[in-house]
């Protein structure tokens, strides 16, 4: 078995707080909160706010971006009549390409291999279809063949690129980012590909999956007069996540394809874990959490002790997030007075299948930016022995991150990035 | 439902530019095959399905598979809506 270092050369990312690395870096930082009413309110539906990617056009995108006309062409033709899902992870998978320095119109390459991170993912435009073609299924578009399989992402971006190596959808529902990178991060190290365009694309939620997290009790913001403060990860008023929209991308290269091609290594992935609760509920569990902290440490061969800063999953549960900070506290020890914590689902909410690639897309540029970002409403702490981030970012050189995710299921997966020395 | 080829024609025009938006502006004859135009597999049977619902003539689309041109999609909607007279 080969043993590739992984090394991160290029993301984008497409959420409610950014349409773009600079605008949600920018973002993070002034601690912007994407959460408002939903565009599309419903009588009946419990909670009617979420993080939603407002105003996002990919054909304004793309003449902004000053793409040639060939490649808005190109563009355009593949994602005809797609749903916003689709429009995003292209618009982040093209930034993530220039990022990298990758050229659009590379010959096709098996080398280079494609992770989409999550599942069912266009609810949205199946309720749409079921709502248009409940009396009339005659009519029910060919197209729709296509695009209920969670593969037409995976397809579209390996035409798109002209990528033909590997391509895999990845579902392990909020941890579900996570284990797309952690999948992307073995098929380099074991050399299997050189290049993983790791591709975290929204969850496009209808009516019908944000009543039933409603009905479960797992939905917040029962009540609440402004919306912005409806979402508050580790704060003792929180009540439950709030619903965000965000498709993020990343390329991950072994660190010798990326010294070969010149290209700038942003961070590189040290390593992760993944343990499974055994357990089909949506409860957390500490012991799962503990195990797979120390296991992702261990499989990184990093100390407690290099541990900046963690990303925590931090839903704004209040179970979840009680049992995250008694994990952590369980993992790091004497050192949680030291290691930063703060949540991104504070401003961007909580993006399910692509949160994990989101937040690793905050914590690289918090590497690379020097900062902590803030913890949106975190008011009174549920845990004054933990350094959370207060109510605005703190300078901070960072080397080491540790980035959470767990899922319905009881999905744990946790994973670590570290500064560069190539 | 009464409607001539022409008419017909015009519908399937009307899908055509609506489901291939780079087709716009370009004149399109009814001896013209979708996929000379440009139209893939997914595009052709889309453009057929739209032009069904907006007529509201329900057909098989396996009666389509031997269509060469545009002609041949009309004649295929054509016969299936005058049966619907003799029937109806």
């Amino acid at each position: 078995m080969n043993n590739q270092g992984v090394a991160i050369t290029g993301y984008g990312i497409v959420c409610s707080i950014g349409h773009n690395s600079e605008e949600f870096t920018e973002a993070l930082r002034t601690g912007k909160s994407g959460v408002s009413q939903l565009k599309d309110s419903r009588t009946g539906l419990g909670v009617n706010i979420g993080a939603e990617i407002k105003d996002f056009s990919l054909r304004n995108y793309l003449l902004d971006a000053n793409f040639s006309i060939d490649m808005i062409n190109r563009v355009k033709k593949m994602t005809r009549r797609a749903p916003l899902m689709m429009e995003t992870v292209v618009a982040a998978a093209l930034q993530a390409m220039e990022c990298a320095g990758l050229s659009l119109e590379q010959p096709p390459t098996s080398r280079t291999s494609i992770i989409v991170a999550g599942s069912n993912l266009s609810q949205n435009l199946n309720f749409n279809t079921a709502e248009r073609h409940f009396d009339n299924l005659e009519f029910v578009s060919p197209n729709y063949a296509l695009q209920f399989f969670d593969t037409n992402i995976m397809a579209t971006l390996s035409e798109l690129f002209n990528i033909h190596g590997e391509g895999y959808t990845v579902g392990g529902a909020s941890a579900s980012g996570n284990s797309a990178l952690l999948q992307a991060y073995r098929l380099i190290k074991t050399g299997y590909a050189d290049q993983c365009l790791v591709a975290g694309p929204m969850s496009d939620l209808s009516p019908i999956e944000l009543q039933s997290f409603y009905n479960l009790g797992a939905l917040g913001g029962n009540g609440v007069k402004d919306p912005k403060a409806a979402c508050r990860p580790f704060d003792a008023d929180h009540d439950g996540f709030i619903y965000g929209q965000g498709s993020g991308c990343l390329i991950l290269e072994s660190i010798q394809s990326a010294k070969n091609r010149g290209a700038d290594i942003l961070a590189e992935l040290a390593g992760g874990a993944m343990i499974l609760d055994g357990n089909r509920l949506s409860d957390a569990r500490e012991s799962g959490e503990v195990a797979v902290m120390k296991k992702a440490l261990l499989e990184s061969n990093i100390s407690i002790s290099d541990i900046d800063y963690i990303n925590a999953h931090a839903t704004s549960t209040p179970l979840g997030d009680e049992i995250e900070a008694r994990s952590i506290k369980s993992v790091f020890k004497n050192e949680i007075n030291r290691i930063w914590i703060n949540s991104t689902k504070s401003m961007t909410g909580h993006c399910l299948t692509s949160a994990g690639i989101i937040e690793l897309i905050a914590c690289i540029e918090q590497m690379k930016n020097g900062f902590i970002h803030p913890n949106l409403n975190l008011e009174n702490p549920i845990d004054p022995d933990l350094r959370f981030a207060g109510s605005h970012s703190i300078n901070v050189e960072i080397d080491t991150v540790m980035s959470n995710s767990f899922g319905f299921g009881g999905i744990n997966t946790s994973i670590i990035l570290r500064k560069s020395d190539h | 439902m009464n409607m001539s080829k022409n008419e017909i024609f015009e519908v399937l025009l009307e899908s055509i530019y609506e489901i291939v938006p780079e087709l716009e502006g370009e004149k399109i004859t009814i001896e013209d095959s979708l996929q000379d135009l440009g139209a893939n597999s997914i595009d052709r049977a889309e453009i057929i399905i739209t032009t069904l619902e907006s007529i509201n003539v329900s057909i098989p689309m396996i009666k389509f598979g031997e269509a060469k041109n545009i002609q041949d999609i009309v004649e295929i909607i054509d016969i299936a809506i005058d049966e619907l007279h003799i029937n109806s």
